[in-house]
């Protein structure tokens, strides 16, 4: 009897050839990040990126566009992780404190102003610096709560690092939209044709969004979250969602970030499951970080690295700029201000992510602009992390160096 | 390092200190803001003081001097809702509550101060796992024979209060079975429990001399017990309570105390005795566990009620004194624990039947702190 062929939900990482490839990635990311704990005590999300790096470096990177399993993986990994962030976005914090509001609003809009007249001033195509510009706006929230996770940090300066990269993440995501459909009207005959599309992008991730925060409420109210268990039901909504998201061409980043953010801000309820979703959102974590440190190659960094670092630079100047200007107003102080500055540097998964989108709807565009934004986030990729890291222990945010025990008493 | 002398105060003022917890708003375990707490409400002008504590997720309150309950509750209620509004702007939550129910002491963080480093360096995990929370009521001595004599006729009502007070039945996710299980934890400390029974100051600074010699001590501060003397500020300090979930409860208290001092000193009801400490243990264990359906026994006589019946009878004898200081509204509360709504430890067990979830009941209890209803 001939064999029955078994439906898969993503055909190709079902492939015996795909997994292995998948397992040789967990081995080789997972000594690394070992290697680095081990022997730095930087957080292990440091390793899984130097792996990537360095299969960059010999040539091995990943593709951009993302496109097949690869980008089913890096969606679904970061759509866990922005879900999880976007859960712990109290929208009520931005009306009592103002200050806060006007950071997240100011840094996001400074680093797009900053970013695309320093381009232009290079140079580079309206077009082109527009679109970096928009790029440039989010913060690696995944990155910077996986460290913040892995040190275990908690404070003033990691709750508001949170807070800012979900917004600023979230200000991106619908700033691509809306760039897209500038792009789509300016080619298109008829301009309702363009503004139908972005309302049906918007309105679709915001649709999609509120049913997996029904979903994932209606779950939490029956079953114990706390629970490795029970937490992999969340999982799986999410990664249900993600995977909707791309097959109705939505942003794979609004709809799980919106969906956190609905859930935590619709009810007062105390929410709680395994951070990270416990070992099976680790493996997803590794995985992504070993995809999106190796999404470069020498060719590009070299193409883009003069733009790239004029990018890096008006972005860093921007956001820790407001953000250490405003530390005053929003009640953080000037010491830790600096911390959260420091905080919001990284630029890694989310702007790959977007770049991938552009270059998917636009491949001629997306070649003008994917130098750049590759070489900015290779340039900065490993010393991101390392800055949030150093950043939050300065900040007296990580665990306290173990007490030294006399025998003495009193 | 010998005793301070003892500075008299104004017999029977009263001073109200809390412990509170900081927990933050998405899963309500303790967090370390108390830093960022302070630095908020740094040059506001408030009533008392606000202090840090020796974990960063703790923060502690204090009332300045008070004449009577309306006083206290004036002070508290200033003191609460600077602390509230300061909460809002970080989006952190403040709560009583003896214990909090599910936080790990290994995750506490030390308050970066020389006192608290050194304190966790001696006394570690110790240190951390100390993460509970009390209500310390000072009540003012014109001198250190009546802070003894008063120290020692309070003792015998510390059961009662502890029952009353009682708001810690959960630790490290579980119910203890107790009411206060806070007082568990103080329990591991070399110097606590009770005051020796020394009843003249100068007997008590020969005590804290020999105890000093040997090294143990160097301070007041290096004894845990139930009550003790604090010369500097010229008061003795009950430190039995578990802090209350409303200010309302913790005036009512305090209020309590100081009709009962004021009691023992206008009527001399009983003479305390060394053999008072016989029946100390059982009365205090019986009050940690069943809080007010614990029964308690009489040192005199031997006879056993239960503390509500015994409260009950107090509220009887005092009531003179607490229509002299004001004191009613704070009784009438007390009596309503006693008859309908049982403890906070009991307020904390409903709730939790009802949500089925720990983290659900600390976001419950930050509402009831910052409520200004109450």
């Amino acid at each position: 009897m001939p064999p029955v062929p078994v439906p898969a939900l993503v055909p190709d990482l079902a492939s015996p050839d795909m997994l292995l490839r998948v397992a040789g990635v967990v081995v080789v990311g997972a000594i690394a990040g070992e290697w680095i704990a081990r022997s730095t005590r930087l957080p292990r999300v440091i390793g899984y990126t130097l792996a990537g790096w360095v299969a960059a470096l010999g040539g091995f990177g990943a593709a951009l566009p993302f496109d097949g399993p690869v980008r089913v993986l890096v969606d679904l990994a970061l759509g866990v992780l922005l879900f999880e962030i976007g859960s712990r976005v109290r929208l009520r914090w931005l009306r009592h404190n103002p200050g806060l509001l006007a950071t997240s609003v100011l840094e996001a809009l400074a680093a797009a102003v900053a970013v695309g007249f320093a381009l232009q001033a290079i140079g580079q195509p309206p077009a082109v610096a527009a679109a970096c510009a928009v790029l440039a706006i989010p913060s690696s929230a995944a990155l910077a709560g996986r460290v913040a996770f892995e040190l275990r940090a908690d404070g003033q300066v990691t709750q508001r690092m949170t807070v800012l990269t979900a917004l600023d993440t979230l200000y991106g995501a619908v700033a691509l939209v809306l760039l897209d459909a500038g792009l789509a009207a300016a080619g298109a005959p008829d301009p309702r044709i363009a503004l139908a599309t972005l309302a049906v992008s918007l309105g679709g991730a915001l649709a999609l969004a509120a049913l997996l925060a029904l979903a994932v409420g209606a779950a939490a109210r029956r079953v114990d979250l706390r629970h490795e268990g029970a937490a992999l039901l969340v999982l799986g909504l999410v990664m249900l969602a993600v995977l909707g998201a791309q097959r109705l061409g939505l942003s794979t980043l609004l709809v799980p970030l919106l969906a956190g953010v609905l859930l935590r801000n619709t009810t007062e309820r105390a929410w709680s499951w395994p951070r990270h979703f416990g070992t099976a959102g680790g493996l997803l974590v590794l995985l992504l970080f070993v995809v999106v440190g190796s999404a470069w190659s020498v060719a590009h960094l070299l193409g883009g690295a003069l733009a790239a670092l004029v990018l890096l630079g008006a972005r860093v100047a921007a956001k820790a700029g407001v953000v250490w200007a405003l530390s005053g107003w929003s009640r953080l102080g000037m010491r830790k201000g600096f911390a959260l500055s420091l905080t919001l540097t990284p630029l890694s998964a989310t702007a790959l992510v977007m770049l991938s989108e552009l270059q998917r709807r636009d491949a001629g565009f997306g070649a003008q602009v994917a130098p750049i934004v590759v070489a900015a986030v290779a340039g900065v990729e490993l010393l991101g992390p390392v800055a949030v890291t150093i950043a939050l222990r300065w900040a007296g945010e990580g665990p306290d160096a173990p007490a030294v025990v006399t025998a003495r008493a009193a | 390092m010998s005793l301070e002398p003892f500075a008299p105060s104004r017999a029977l003022t009263l001073g109200v200190e809390l412990e509170l917890q900081i927990v933050n708003t998405h899963d309500h375990d303790l967090a370390p803001h108390a830093p960022d707490l302070l630095r908020v409400l740094r040059g506001v002008a408030l009533p008392g003081d606000i202090k840090p504590e020796v974990t960063r997720s703790m923060v502690e309150l204090s009332t300045g001097i008070c004449d009577d309950h309306r006083a206290v509750l004036a002070q508290l209620r200033t003191l609460r809702d600077a602390l509230v509004d300061a909460a809002r702007r970080l989006e952190i939550g403040l709560c009583g509550g003896g214990t909090h129910p599910f936080q790990h002491w290994k995750r506490q963080r030390i308050y970066a101060e020389p006192r608290f480093r050194q304190v966790s360096a001696l006394y570690g995990y110790l240190a951390r796992q100390f993460t509970v929370f009390g209500q310390h009521v000072h009540v003012g001595c014109p001198s250190g024979d009546d802070a003894l004599l008063l120290l020692h006729g309070l003792a015998r009502w510390m059961p009662h209060l502890i029952a009353l007070a009682a708001a810690s039945p959960f630790v490290q996710g579980e119910d203890t079975a107790f009411d206060s299980a806070r007082l568990n934890s103080v329990a591991a400390f070399p110097l606590a429990g009770r005051a020796p029974f020394v009843t003249t100051w100068r007997d008590f600074e020969a005590y804290f001399d020999r105890m000093a010699r040997t090294g143990i001590v160097s301070s007041m501060k290096d004894f845990y017990w139930d009550i003790r003397p604090k010369p500097e500020f010229g008061t003795i300090e009950v430190r039995v309570l578990d802090t209350p979930l409303t200010i309302d409860k913790a005036a009512a208290l305090a209020a309590l105390i100081q009709c009962i001092a004021a009691w023992l000193r206008a009527e001399r009801p009983y003479v305390p005795g060394e053999d008072d400490a016989l029946v100390y243990g059982f009365n205090r264990f019986q009050a940690c566990r069943f809080g007010l359906d614990g029964l308690c026994v009489d040192p005199t006589d031997g006879a056993q009620r239960t503390m509500r019946a015994d409260l009950l009878a107090l509220f009887a004898r005092i009531e003179g004194h607490a229509i002299d200081r004001h004191a009613e509204p704070a009784i009438a509360l007390l009596r309503q624990s006693l008859q309908e709504d049982g403890n906070d430890a009991t307020w904390l067990r409903r709730t939790y039947d009802r949500e089925r979830q720990l983290a659900e009941v600390v976001r419950l209890q930050v509402a009831r702190w910052a409520a200004t209803d109450t």
